[in-house]
């Protein structure tokens, strides 16, 4: 299910704002990035907006929108229903429709932000929704998610391994696991990233700006 | 950095066949190898092999394909050459090996075409992780295949 701004018609609008997506698995901290790269990126001046997608509520999207990060109306939410890869794989209407939108109602938007619903590894994003995307995994999640190679891990443009300040408690070395991320994935990226410090979120910021935002 | 908002033309189409093949003869065509993973992006940042960097921005109603234009004007132009696709085409041995396949590519999210009796799977990484996959999937059978390319490619 999807909201609409009353009178918003999506079709008629041509989209250009640069469309980006953050996928992995439940609780990997997914949302708590984005909370982090909202303010930095809007202190570059970058105009956003964000699209959630939740199972059969919209917790993700009241989250965003009580955070006071961004205003409420720039947040759109999706009810995914059972299965969250299927509305930014096989068939993300919804979600294109759910960026319409918000390009319609806020003419100069420059970057829609999609999260997906929490997922598994396999979980990827079609280049038809987005034009480019971020898999978040955790250090809790188990030092062992690289090694699986799932396609989320292997396909998306950035893999961000969040929690950093984790590892000692759960038993990880942060630095085996990092080394394994960038082995499964050859020359493409890896951030570490602590979304509770803000640390590595810069960086995140940095690599949206030159991927899709084109600053450098 | 240089902004592409937009396909200029199709170097297919005879007038811009006739433009493109003219400065190619005065080497003025900087013909830009694009990944196939790449080929769906509408935006895109990929440096030419003339070192031009450039930063494509397509319109949603837009998509890169083999041949698309990108720039041009009296001195040059940039076009798009698209990898070739690569395929890892799979012969099962009976109806039953079929299904079994079928199942598996299915539930591996691959990406795939059928010919004839033939399966034909996107490789979008190293064959060897199919086949390993389909070693361990099949408990060590093994399916005839075989990498094709060329007019399967999409």
């Amino acid at each position: 299910m999807l909201e609409f701004a009353p009178g918003a018609d999506v079709r008629r609008q041509t989209a250009s704002a640069a469309r980006i997506g953050v996928g992995g698995p439940v609780g990997s901290g997914k949302t708590a990035l984005i909370e982090r790269l909202i303010p930095v990126l809007r202190g570059r001046g970058v105009d956003l907006a964000v699209v959630t997608n939740d199972l059969v509520t919209k917790e993700d999207a009241e989250r965003l929108r009580r955070s006071g990060l961004i205003e409420p109306e720039r947040v759109s939410a999706v009810e995914a229903g059972a299965c969250p890869h299927t509305v930014i794989r096989e068939d993300p209407t919804l979600n294109m429709a759910a960026g319409d939108d918000l390009e319609a109602r806020f003419p100069g938007l420059e970057l829609v932000v999609f999260e997906s619903g929490g997922d598994n590894l396999a979980s990827t994003f079609s280049l038809d929704l987005v034009d480019w995307w971020m898999f978040v995994i955790d250090v809790a999640g188990g030092d062992d998610i690289p090694r699986k190679r799932g396609p989320g891990v292997l396909k998306c443009d950035l893999l961000v391994v969040n929690k950093t300040d984790l590892a000692p408690h759960v038993g990880v070395d942060l630095e085996a696991m990092l080394g394994e991320a960038i082995a499964v994935r050859g020359d493409r990226p890896v951030i570490a990233t602590n979304a509770r410090s803000g640390e590595g979120v810069e960086a995140v910021a940095d690599m949206i700006g030159r991927a899709v935002l084109f600053s450098e | 950095m240089l902004h592409i908002d937009r396909i200029a033309g199709d170097r297919a189409d005879p007038a811009w066949r006739e433009r493109i093949h003219h400065l190619e003869h005065h080497g003025a065509v900087d013909e830009v190898t694009i990944p196939n993973a790449d080929m769906a992006r509408r935006r895109l940042r990929i440096t030419t092999p003339k070192g031009e960097d450039l930063a494509i921005a397509l319109p949603r109603d837009q998509k890169l394909f083999d041949g698309a234009v990108l720039l041009a004007d009296d001195n040059r132009a940039i076009v798009v050459r698209a990898e070739v696709e690569r395929w890892l085409r799979l012969q099962p041995r009976s109806i039953a090996e079929a299904i079994e396949l079928g199942y598996h590519a299915g539930n591996l999210h691959w990406r795939v075409r059928f010919e004839s009796e033939c399966l034909l799977v996107a490789l979008e990484g190293p064959a060897d992780a199919y086949y390993a996959r389909l070693d361990t999937l099949f408990s060590g059978r093994s399916i005839k295949g075989s990498i094709v390319t060329g007019d399967i490619a999409a």
